[in-house]
């Protein structure tokens, strides 16, 4: 026993002592004392002996604690909205049960009622049952609003005028909404928009993260997606059905997608994650009947990279995620790697063959000071004729362009190119890499509103290519140019809020600078 | 285009500057700036080349859902320590350990108190005014040989107690979990349905349920 509880408390002081060791302390010199007489403390004690205790219990027990009691039954109270099942399926104890008050598992309960997201306090008491030796486990929750907005999208996305200025193109917003507690059952109830100039996307999404109260989690979504998209740099030819069409530099395809997915995951350890996912989506696509683009110096049709008309989309995917991050949002150590699959299924219907794989990887690294150093690498690629939405985009690449929202492209322009390379040619292609590096700065930690603000500055390389781009490269350039890279950077703050996530980040600003001046696009003539 | 530059590059200096200085002294196991916690007294004598000091932290419980805690019938921990500090040095040069353990035992209705320092472990059975008594004040607790001290030298007590306190590496591993529980991660990982919810409660888990640090007075031994 006194081994045992030696050796608890070594290990709760080991990193002080860890610390005072090294500072020259002198712990290891009193602990290793014993001092013959415990000077009658222990003496002065023995007045508050009221009862050596119960006779259903050894010596034994009452020397370690750790006592033990049958259980009774287990009591939800303070729950309004959340039905009491719901909580007790998180709860590993049931009537019957010999309970010693020393399991851990009982600490691991709240924590894991916490995890939930239902509740702002969750506390585990016992009382006494109906027989002498026997309690009821009480688990106390108070309630708190689960109606939860993850993201919020507000932007102005950009076109570029021949001298390179930018030029507003339309205004973008869009939310997410999550109610993670649907009528107390534990089901969660998500929805997102998102809307810019003619676009429009919705998600509606139904999610069960103990399905059938197994440990599967299931989960089902709804889609619907009025698109349109640009294509082509400048000097596009472009023959619309409507004689009426406005001419422009670039060609636009509208399209509308309306689909579902259904899907399921298991825990494949403490840290790891297996997807899996069906979808199936219906495309109706307006396309022009015909547009051309320069290509270096040649000119070339245009790939809409959509068929014409309606359209089936039919895929099964697999996704695979190691997560030991210390945290979501500013972590500190640990890393994520994200590995995914998607496969058309041709044979029953899909109308775009297609396979799609990706590799995500990011390791964080404590530094001195506190400070933090994260390194992220991705790969991926497209294989066969994959629609438009599932291909990479240079604005999800580059931190100076804006991101798809809901899959949505609201902006034009092509990469800043700062290496004066072909991808001023590509802003979708099939093969895509990224190489980025960051570095963080705490600058405050908080439990209160505000959680944590770090600054960071982020630099990276990233690349971007078709099959065409490898083995064709456009004209006009040579040697170094011929190889599709781009720069992308960033500095600002990262704040972690109550309210959520917000980065401010300079890439912001510099994002509307004119970073494509006429001399861009050298392969023009 | 360069004056919004240039004001973001100022506004990120200005809030660098001012968070950095709220920050100081946070999140630190043993104290930062020991000298300057607040003072409360101590008292010290010589036992043979033994210093010995004896102090009280009973409001550590002050909080009233705190105290309510140790009645639960589930256990109860009060952990302190003891660093003796040379006056001006901010470095420790001996640490003294004390643990606590209650557990409130429903059918006899005492509490069971396992009680852990430098000096000795005991199992005591007493009433509340015991666990008081025993687990919030030291006495005549062992905090350094003579050996370890310089004579003529200003020395004092940097105490930090906790209640129910976690282990990093447990509540990094909570937060790992937490940050993942059953169903928090979406079909498409990265569009995660749950993720900055629960992130809210994973900033919530503090390393423990309470925390109190002072210091002694300095005394020349």
């Amino acid at each position: 026993m006194r081994s045992a509880s030696c050796a608890a408390l070594g290990l709760l002081l080991l990193p002080a002592l860890a610390r005072a060791q090294a500072a020259g302390a002198q712990y290891a010199d009193l602990a290793g004392s014993v001092v013959s007489d415990p000077s009658g403390l222990s003496s002065a004690f023995q007045g508050d002996v009221t009862s050596p205790g119960g006779g259903d219990r050894s010596d034994g027990l009452q020397r370690s604690l750790g006592l033990r009691y049958t259980l009774e039954g287990v009591e939800v109270r303070g729950n309004t909205t959340t039905l009491s099942w719901v909580v007790l399926r998180y709860v590993p104890f049931h009537a019957g049960d010999v309970l010693d008050v020393d399991n851990p598992a009982l600490a691991l309960t709240r924590f894991r009622l916490l995890g939930t997201g239902y509740f702002r306090d969750v506390q585990l008491s016992l009382r006494r049952g109906t027989h002498r030796g026997a309690v009821v486990l009480v688990v106390s929750v108070v309630e708190r609003n689960t109606m939860v907005v993850d993201d919020v999208w507000l932007g102005l996305s950009a076109d570029v005028e021949p001298n390179g200025a930018s030029r507003p193109l339309t205004a973008y917003a869009g939310v997410r909404v999550t109610e993670t507690n649907l009528g107390g059952t534990g089901l969660a109830l998500g929805g997102a928009f998102a809307v810019a100039d003619s676009q429009l996307a919705l998600r509606a999404r139904l999610a069960d993260p103990q399905f059938l109260r197994s440990s599967w989690i299931a989960e089902t979504e709804l889609l619907y997606n009025n698109a349109r998209d640009f294509y082509g740099n400048r000097d596009v030819l472009v023959d619309y059905a409507t004689p009426t069409s406005t001419p422009a530099d670039y060609a636009v395809a509208q399209y509308v997608r309306f689909g579902g997915r259904i899907g399921a995951g298991h825990d494949l350890g403490i840290s790891s994650q297996l997807f899996l996912a069906y979808r199936l989506e219906k495309i109706e696509s307006v396309l022009p009947l015909a547009a051309s683009d320069y290509r270096g110096r040649d000119i070339e049709p245009i790939d809409f990279m959509l068929i014409r008309g309606g359209s089936i989309l039919s895929t099964l995917s697999a996704t695979y995620v190691h997560d030991t991050r210390d945290e979501p949002f500013l972590p500190k150590t640990g890393h994520h790697v994200v590995a995914s699959a998607d496969i058309s299924l041709t044979p029953f219907g899909s109308d775009y063959p297609y396979a799609k794989l990706s590799l995500h990887g990011s390791e964080w690294w404590p530094m001195p000071f506190g400070h933090v150093l994260h390194l992220e690498g991705f790969a991926g690629g497209v294989f066969g004729n994959a629609p438009l939405f599932e291909r990479f985009y240079v604005g999800d690449l580059s931190d100076l362009l804006p991101d798809r929202v809901l899959d949505l492209n609201f902006d034009r322009r092509p990469a800043p190119n700062f290496f004066n390379t072909d991808i001023v040619e590509i802003r979708y292609g099939n093969y895509a890499a990224k190489i980025n590096a960051e570095y963080r700065v705490p600058l405050y930690r908080g439990m209160r509103s505000i959680y944590g603000v770090d600054a960071f500055g982020s630099v990276g390389i990233y690349g971007l290519a078709n099959l065409d781009d490898f083995v064709n490269p456009a004209t006009g350039y040579s040697g170094f140019a011929t190889v599709p890279i781009d720069l992308t950077f960033n500095a600002g703050l990262r704040i972690d809020t109550q309210a959520g996530r917000i980065v401010f980040g300079l890439s912001n600003f510099i994002g509307l600078l004119p970073v494509r001046g006429p001399d861009q696009g050298a392969g023009h003539p | 285009m360069r004056r919004p530059a240039a004001f973001a590059l100022a506004i990120i200096a200005l809030v660098t500057t001012t968070l950095s200085q709220a920050q100081s002294g946070a999140g630190s196991r043993q104290p930062a700036r020991p000298g300057a916690l607040a003072t409360r007294q101590a008292i010290y004598a010589w036992d043979g080349d033994l210093l010995r000091a004896t102090y009280s932290y009973r409001d550590v419980l002050a909080d009233p859902a705190l105290a309510k805690k140790l009645s639960t019938g589930l256990p109860v921990v009060i952990a302190m320590r003891a660093y003796l500090y040379r006056e001006g040095d901010d470095v420790p040069v001996a640490l003294v350990p004390r643990v606590c353990r209650v557990v409130f035992d429903l059918w006899d209705e005492v509490y069971r108190v396992h009680l852990s320092e430098p000096e000795h472990e005991s199992d005591k059975a007493v009433v509340l005014d015991g666990v008081l008594r025993l687990c919030t004040e030291a006495r005549d607790l062992p905090v350094a040989r003579r050996a370890v001290v310089a004579p003529g030298r200003a020395y004092f007590l940097g105490v930090v107690v906790e209640v129910n306190p976690v282990s990093p590496e447990i509540v990094d591993q909570m937060r790992r979990w937490m940050s993942r529980p059953a169903g928090s991660t979406s079909i498409g990982p990265s569009d995660a349905l749950f993720g900055s919810f629960v992130q809210l409660f994973a900033r919530q888990l503090a390393t423990s349920d309470a925390t109190l640090t002072f210091r002694t007075q300095g005394v020349v031994p």
